[in-house]
């Protein structure tokens, strides 16, 4: 271990190692090492199979500083010999330490390691500021070293402090692993985010009119519980869309549905018949004039039906009225046939309530009025009877 | 100067026939491999010193990508030529 060893133990040892004798040992070594410098010096170059390679390199001149002083000067050019080992020569020496790899130090990492390399630095320079904290942190490092070098029972110091510093890569290693399977599962996921639309654009020839008529469906299923009103899906008569004008068999009908209706709205109605003068129907002129004919018409028997009445104090009342109307919880009672209305091709229950009542919201007794179960069931030509309505 | 070359030389000083030189060049060097090995270094005078020395680890950066790689330690074997032999290179 750590021997110098001269040119006559190597001369020995060649000897112990077969085929000649001490002084031809002696004088193969002699000329062996001899040929190789005398061959550098003349030929620049020596290769030696199993040793390596002798090289006469040229240096250039280069500046430099006295680092005592801050001089600069420049060394001169001049040659230099270098050693190169041979591959196989290399590995064979460097066995001990074959099993550690270059690794790539990540980003944290190398945070850590300037963290650490600033905190010693503090250390140094506040130690008259802050002895306290200096001998507090100092202490431990120390004692950090110290456990490092039992963990690691080797042969030499210089060993263990190395295996020690490379340890922490390991860790390094498996923090990376995380991070790349998460990167790994964004891929994934993005991929399949991509894929799906593709392969429904790709199969929509075979899965698009199921998935289309699923959605009508929907939309019809929706359209009928928002297009018709609970009151009127309850009324246990069977609907003709057309209905002949019967006013008779029809009315007993509608007792029972304005005494369902109380039971829903019943808060909104103990308000409403305190705004609802008689004369509280809304309408604008324009709308009222095609009613007009029918409504008088109708309303002989009726003197406080509210068509007529809005037409008196629309003036005055016309906030009133929208409260009431707009907020579609005033309770009316249908009474008889204002009109009967055969609906055209663009014409709907709404647009027919806005046209006899001026407002939309009173559809629902147009419906419930004809026993209409499926408003958009409705086709051109049926036969609409519109009932007058009478505020409670 | 190549293998080839040296070793013609060397059985032409040593009175040998070339095969016997070249057995006797790998002799020569399996035991100095094996001293080296062993942490021992080899001093000849005129020529200078065959060394195993040990290169700490360090932090070498990717000029151009600016990756830092942590670089193990490892053994070398180095080569120091003798005050002789540097005379003469003057």
């Amino acid at each position: 271990m750590d021997k110098k060893i001269n040119l006559t133990q190597l001369a020995d040892l060649l000897s112990q190692a077969g085929g000649m004798s001490k002084s031809a040992s002696e004088q193969f070594v002699k000329n062996f090492f001899d040929i190789i410098s005398q061959n550098v010096l003349s030929d620049g170059l020596v290769k030696v199979k199993g040793l390596g390679t002798f090289k006469l390199l040229q240096m250039e001149d280069r500046e430099s500083v006295n680092v005592n002083t801050g001089e600069r000067f420049t060394i001169e050019g001049h040659q230099k010999i270098s050693f190169t080992p041979d591959s196989d020569l290399k590995e064979v020496i460097n066995k001990p330490f074959a099993a550690f790899e270059t690794v790539e130090i990540t980003s944290e990492q190398a945070d850590t390691l300037a963290s650490m390399n600033t905190v010693s630095q503090q250390e140094e320079e506040s130690d008259e500021s802050s002895e306290v904290i200096a001998k507090e942190v100092i202490p431990v490092a120390a004692q950090e070293k110290v456990t490092v070098v039992e963990d690691m029972p080797l042969e030499s110091g210089k060993v263990n402090d190395n295996e020690a510093k490379v340890e922490p890569t390991v860790k390094d290693v498996t923090q990376k692993r995380g991070v790349r399977f998460l990167i790994k599962l964004l891929i994934w996921i993005l991929a399949i985010l991509l894929i799906v639309p593709l392969l429904l654009y790709l199969f929509w020839p075979l899965i698009g009119n199921s998935v289309l008529e699923f959605v009508e469906r929907d939309i019809k299923t929706r359209n009928k519980t928002e297009y018709v009103a609970d009151s009127i899906r309850s009324v246990p008569k069977p609907v003709m869309e057309t209905a002949p004008v019967t006013p008779q068999p029809s009315k007993p009908a509608e007792q029972p549905q304005s005494q369902e209706k109380p039971s829903q709205t019943a808060p909104a109605q103990q308000q409403a018949p305190v705004q609802t003068t008689p004369a509280q129907q809304p309408s604008k002129p324009a709308e009222t004039t095609p009613a007009k004919p029918a409504a008088s018409t109708v309303t002989t028997g009726q003197g406080t039906s509210g068509y007529p009445a809005v037409k008196l104090n629309s003036a005055d009342t016309a906030k009133d009225l929208k409260d009431f109307t707009e907020a579609d919880t005033v309770n009316f009672i249908m009474d008889g046939d204002l009109t009967v209305h055969t609906l055209k091709s663009d014409e709907t229950i709404t647009k027919l309530a806005l046209k006899y009542y001026g407002t939309k919201k009173l559809w629902p007794y147009i419906v419930k009025y004809n026993n209409v179960k499926d408003a958009s069931k409705l086709h051109e030509g049926a036969k609409i009877r519109i009932p007058v309505l009478k505020a409670k | 100067m190549n293998n080839k070359q040296f070793l013609t030389e060397l059985s032409g000083r040593c009175q040998m026939s070339a095969e016997q030189a070249a057995q006797q060049a790998q002799k020569l060097i399996g035991v100095m491999e094996e001293l080296w090995q062993n942490g021992d270094s080899v001093s000849l005078s005129g020529f200078g010193v065959l060394e195993v020395k040990k290169k700490n680890e360090r932090v070498s950066v990717n000029p151009t990508t600016g990756v830092r790689m942590l670089v193990p330690p490892k053994l070398v074997l180095t080569y120091k030529p003798s005050s002789l032999l540097k005379e003469k290179l003057k």
